[in-house]
């Protein structure tokens, strides 16, 4: 029985069938990431005003406004304009922001770090909170605790976070002084100190929804018949909690967490103004209201590109967690 | 000296302040090691409840062990506590499940699930060496594949057989299967049996079989022990003469002994359901040789060794 533990056809077709899908989704990534662009172009150019009056002001004179109209090339029309754009993307080239002049790759470089770092703390938070509260509450036998749950949940949920974010400030940034109320610091672990409250605003309302999925989850998996297998072989405590409770529950909460990541790069734009954080949501705002075309483009664009990578990665998790996802 | 002696076991759920529910009242059993008892009875005849108090999982269902005794080979198995059961389970008690095909845990591969078995049976066990032999035991081929899939990637039957593999990883002295054929193919059906009988025969594992199907039981076990409503009524060597008026009804409701074009034999009425059984014997309202005597006092025990009948009238059953 010396057979080589690899290779067999078998293994070696659910590996294709793996990379094949995984193939698909690049490919509808980059579809997505089209359509992104030309919509990002296409709704910032319907919006009243435009760059230029937004940097000369309304009085400026109409031949100072045709000059730099016509440096900016917003003179030629639209389709040519997009055609340089994408051509410019292609050869990795994002444009020059029009307010500051900056390259847009920079401004993106120097800004989408924080708001990561805001998501992925958040996430830390999330998930060391939201995982042994759910399988707290599922495993607990007294009857009145699910409810207490349901109950506490949807309070949080009703909360807005912009309120429970001024409320943060209040309470921890001025009567406690334990959080400062303006300012960054780049680099880890310095940027910890500026991003613990931001992520636990943005908690209050992913932990009540990741609990309640993982909770469902779980008092699904808890009846099934093959939990009780895992006690019938008599595996450990630790084990049967991670092979027969939590490993087969967790691929809804994964993907639902991967469209919340999705989402939350879009609230960061209010939790950063609130908290005056230097982030990628920040510099939106500034773009959008000065009509910078280049930057709202590059960045509504990174936003589309990140959606479409952590719904995919959300996806593999999950697969990879629960074999009978991909099988269905 | 028996493998395996149960005593006078009432299981039931405990109900608060009120009486508990019975679902199992006064069953006794005997096992020798290495011999193989068929466990047969209509659903909810509380053959589930009995085995699975012999494995530690009635609390899972709210029950609770209320009298009697479980003895294997010397170890008390009424009162033993989650722990020690970690140590019993796996070891000296396996235990296949009803359902084969939702038994395997579905996040796990074959493989992984035949390592936690192995290694909780037998720690420090050479895990590889022993998986492709019990994959061989159970007649699986190609184990160098089937440890890399997972449970959805195979068939019903399959499932079953990795379940008995995990289920013997530990090389139990006793085996319990809870219908392990339940929702197979007859042909799948068949080998699954033919399998249990083979671990019997190479590892002289003592095996309880939970059937509703006497005919099966009936052919691959050494002894059958009847359940109707919460109590033992028969325990008869296989191929005997049943003397129970239940078992033989049971017998002529086989459906190879019908005539063809004549309708099926049934047993009429229903029997009695958990929480209302009349007083007496609980089969006494479908029986046709109920005498008055049959309707009064508790149930009446099993009397006999070697073929156990808790019939108060044997002559009369025809």
């Amino acid at each position: 029985m010396a057979m080589p533990e690899r290779s067999s056809p078998d293994v070696e077709q659910a590996r294709s069938r793996l990379l094949k899908k995984v193939t698909a989704r690049l490919a509808r990534a980059a579809a997505v990431s089209f359509w992104v662009m030309v919509i990002a172009f296409g709704l910032i150019r319907l919006a009243p005003g435009d760059p230029v009056l937004a940097r000369l002001g309304a009085e400026a004179a109409p031949e100072a406004i045709d000059r730099l109209r016509h440096a900016l090339r917003l003179d030629v029309d639209p389709a040519t304009q997009f055609v340089e754009y994408t051509w410019g993307m292609l050869h990795g080239r994002l444009g020059t922001s029009i307010e500051t002049q900056r390259d847009v790759a920079t401004i993106i470089a120097e800004s989408l770090p924080v708001t990561l770092g805001i998501i992925a703390v958040t996430l830390a938070m999330a998930l060391v909170v939201a995982v042994p509260l759910a399988l707290a509450i599922a495993t607990s036998r007294r009857p009145w605790v699910p409810y207490l749950f349901r109950a506490t949940t949807s309070v949080m949920l009703a909360i807005p976070a912009f309120f429970t974010a001024l409320v943060g400030l209040i309470v921890f940034g001025l009567h406690w002084q334990i959080a400062p109320i303006i300012g960054y610091e780049p680099g880890f672990p310095a940027n910890l100190r500026f991003l613990w409250l931001p992520a636990l605003v943005i908690c209050t309302h992913l932990v009540p929804v990741l609990s309640r999925v993982l909770h469902a989850s779980l008092v699904q998996t808890r009846g099934e018949e093959f939990v009780e297998t895992g006690i019938i072989r008599g595996v450990s405590r630790l084990r049967f909690t991670w092979f027969y409770l939590l490993k087969p529950s967790l691929a809804p909460s994964i993907v639902l967490l991967s469209y919340m990541v999705g989402v939350m790069i879009g609230s960061t734009v209010i939790i950063e103004t609130i908290f005056s954080l230097p982030g990628i949501g920040r510099s939106l705002v500034g773009a959008v209201i000065n009509r910078d075309y280049p930057l709202v483009q590059g960045i509504v664009l990174v936003f589309g590109l990140f959606v479409v990578a952590v719904s995919l990665a959300g996806d593999l998790l999950a697969n990879w967690l629960d074999p009978r996802v991909g099988a269905t | 000296m028996s493998l395996l002696t149960i005593e006078n076991l009432t299981i039931g759920i405990p109900r608060g302040s009120a009486a508990p529910l019975a679902i199992v009242e006064n069953a006794s059993l005997w096992l020798q090691p290495g011999e193989m008892l068929g466990l047969i009875g209509e659903s909810g005849s509380g053959k589930t409840m009995l085995c699975r108090s012999l494995i530690g999982t009635l609390r899972r269902r709210g029950a609770a062990i209320l009298s009697g005794r479980i003895t294997l080979a010397g170890t008390d198995l009424a009162h033993t506590d989650e722990r020690a059961w970690r140590d019993i389970r796996g070891r000296r008690v396996g235990y296949v499940p009803q359902s084969a095909l939702a038994g395997p845990n579905p996040v796990m591969t074959i493989g992984a699930q035949l390592r936690e078995a192995i290694l909780q049976g037998t720690p420090g066990a050479d895990v590889p060496a022993r998986a492709r032999e019990l994959l061989d035991l159970v007649q699986i081929r190609r184990p160098e594949l089937v440890l890399a899939q997972y449970p959805h990637q195979l068939s019903g039957g399959m499932r079953q057989r990795v379940m008995i593999a995990c289920a013997i990883a530990g090389t139990p002295e006793l085996l319990v299967a809870d219908e392990p054929t339940t929702g197979l193919d007859v042909t799948v059906q068949a080998g699954i049996m033919q399998l249990l009988r083979d671990i019997r025969a190479r590892l002289g594992t003592a095996i309880i079989l939970v059937s509703h199907d006497l005919a099966l039981v009936d052919d691959v076990c050494d002894r059958i022990l009847v359940m109707h409503a919460g109590a033992c009524v028969e325990a008869v060597p296989a191929h005997a003469a049943p003397r129970h008026p239940y078992t033989i009804a049971l017998n002529r409701s086989r459906i190879e002994l019908a005539e063809p074009g004549t309708p099926l034999v049934t047993i009429a009425g229903q029997p009695p359901s958990v929480g209302a059984w009349p007083p007496g014997c609980r089969f006494a309202a479908r029986c046709d040789i109920a005498q008055p005597d049959c309707r009064l006092g508790p149930h009446p025990p099993m009397r006999g060794e070697a073929h156990a009948n808790a019939c108060l009238h044997p002559e009369r059953a025809a």
